[in-house]
């Protein structure tokens, strides 16, 4: 039962994968042609994988830091992208601060910033709060999500 | 204004309740204690109090037919306070737990009440008249955490929960002897004790707080992640709708109307949520005044205050004066005024600054259309 489960898991995440590398040719492209609030938006559709795989996740990111990383105007950047997308992105935000990379974190905490103003504390909250597609809980929420 | 009455009774109220006409009014003072206070001559005076827990009360209810009081403790035991001549007598009800009872509702038709605990589980108790004894049922599986909140549904046979692990149950409390066979309408009818109707898995942090409207066809609860979630057709295929908002968590929940709750948290503002005619649940506004914490002065302000509270410094206690009939701190229990038992528009808050403040919607003209 379990093993069945395990492999239902593991051919999703090479598909997951699959999307993943699309989705970054897609952003390389938007990139050159100086869109970066488009190559942004592309990057978070589809976010979070839902996926416990760590491989899907941690690639998933690294489109994800790209398009941050891109972006200049940040005011530009939070008004042109949909509300909906506010709480993904919070949390993509808290995963770079994580990181450590002083870079990473200086563009982080720079959209952080803006984006509490526009999104509130609310979006904080939920992202603190969301075991599940956060890194940090993945450990303890295993056993949750397998239930799902 | 929306809020009609306020007065600060203590330090700190962890839960309250309104005697049938509201002359009275019982809360927990953050202590072992439950106090009644009256209105004399405009005055809130205090009647009784109530001394028989060991640790703090953390739920209150007053039935309004029967006129009796029931609390629950930390201490895992609950009373059941009778008023004979000018006292009010308790009776032990012995639930059975190992963790802190957490909160307390009579049911509607006030022969049950449930206690929600944090030995997750929750306890049906119900009087036997042979014994003269109140006798408590446990619901035991289902719940992997504290259950935070009970509501019954009008019909005095389900009852809804929610829970630390998220969750938000609907159970069957049908108990033979109690209640009737031919007073469960349709289908909960032939549901057991304890049986699970649904589990709803909206929230991914805590669940707080959950109500019924009046009719009994929406449930509201609220998340610990800013959402507050309804659903609709409880039973095998609920619809369940969350609305996310931008400010602090809420803590509890309460129907005014069919389209409209009134929501209240950590912002310590009442928030109203309607839905709209299509049925779609968002929020519309606060009730009054939010403070203005977004700038640094107020920030430091806010840090002053705090180490104020903490030294007990009383020129504090004047500027909070000034702030009129708003709460200075998380509110934590949100109590309808029915009269007659039948729902009004008018509601009473508590919290963590020990005030209670009585609400009225009527004069709301741009809520009127959700009433």
């Amino acid at each position: 039962m379990a093993g069945a489960e395990g492999h239902v898991e593991a051919d999703n995440a090479e598909a997951i994968i699959t999307r993943i590398e699309h989705k970054t040719r897609k952003i390389e492209s938007l990139l050159k042609q100086y869109k970066p609030v488009e190559a942004l938006k592309t990057a978070l559709e589809g976010s979070p994988p839902m996926t416990r795989d760590e491989r899907c996740k941690s690639a998933n990111w690294i489109v994800v830091h790209r398009a941050i990383m891109a972006i200049k105007d940040v005011d530009g950047m939070l008004s042109s992208l949909d509300p909906e997308y506010y709480d993904i992105l919070m949390k993509y935000l808290y995963r770079g601060l994580s990181t450590g990379d002083r870079p990473t974190c200086d563009q982080c905490l720079r959209i952080h910033e803006k984006l509490t103003v526009r999104a509130g504390l609310g979006c904080i909250l939920r992202c603190l709060a969301d075991t599940v597609n956060t890194e940090r809980s993945t450990g303890s929420c295993a056993k949750k999500v397998g239930s799902f | 204004m929306a809020a009609i009455a306020a007065h600060k009774f203590a330090q700190c109220i962890t839960c309250h309740a309104w005697s049938p006409d509201h002359s009275m009014v019982a809360f927990c003072p953050n202590n072992n204690e439950v106090h009644i206070y009256w209105l004399v001559q405009e005055k809130w005076e205090k009647m009784h109090v109530l001394q028989k827990h060991d640790q703090i009360v953390s739920g209150i209810d007053w039935s309004a037919r029967s006129n009796r009081i029931v609390t629950a403790s930390h201490d895992r035991n609950s009373y059941v306070w009778n008023l004979e001549g000018s006292e009010w007598v308790p009776t032990l009800v012995i639930l059975r737990l190992n963790r802190a009872a957490l909160c307390v509702q009579w049911s509607p038709k006030e022969n049950k009440f449930a206690v929600g605990s944090g030995a997750k589980t929750v306890c049906i108790c119900y009087y036997e008249q042979e014994n003269n004894w109140w006798v408590s049922k446990l619901i035991r599986k289902r719940h992997d955490s504290s259950v935070t909140s009970v509501a019954w549904h009008p019909n005095n046979i389900l009852l809804a929960t929610t829970s630390t692990d998220g969750k938000c149950r609907v159970f069957s409390t049908f108990i033979k002897g109690v209640d009737a066979k031919d007073s469960t309408k349709g289908k909960s009818a032939d549901l057991k004790f304890g049986e699970l109707v649904v589990q709803l898995d909206l929230s991914l942090s805590w669940a707080f707080g959950v109500k019924w409207s009046l009719s009994g066809n929406t449930l509201a609860y609220v998340g610990h992640n800013s959402m507050i979630h309804f659903a609709d057709d409880i039973g095998p295929s609920p619809l369940a709708q969350n609305v996310t908002f931008r400010d602090l968590p809420l803590r509890d929940v309460l129907f005014i109307s069919e389209r409209m709750v009134v929501g209240v948290g950590f912002d310590c503002i009442p928030m109203v949520f309607a839905a709209d005619r299509r049925g779609i649940w968002s929020f519309v506004r606060f009730l009054g005044e939010k403070k203005t914490a977004s700038s640094g002065s107020s920030y430091g302000s806010q840090f002053s205050e705090a180490f104020g509270k903490l030294y007990g410094q009383s020129k504090h206690g004047v500027n909070n004066d000034a702030r009129g009939n708003i709460h200075d701190n998380c509110i934590t229990c949100i109590v309808p005024l029915k009269e007659n038992g039948t729902w009004t528009r008018r509601f009473s808050t508590s919290g963590l600054d020990g005030k209670i403040i009585t609400w009225d919607l009527e004069n709301q003209q741009d809520l009127s259309e959700y009433l």
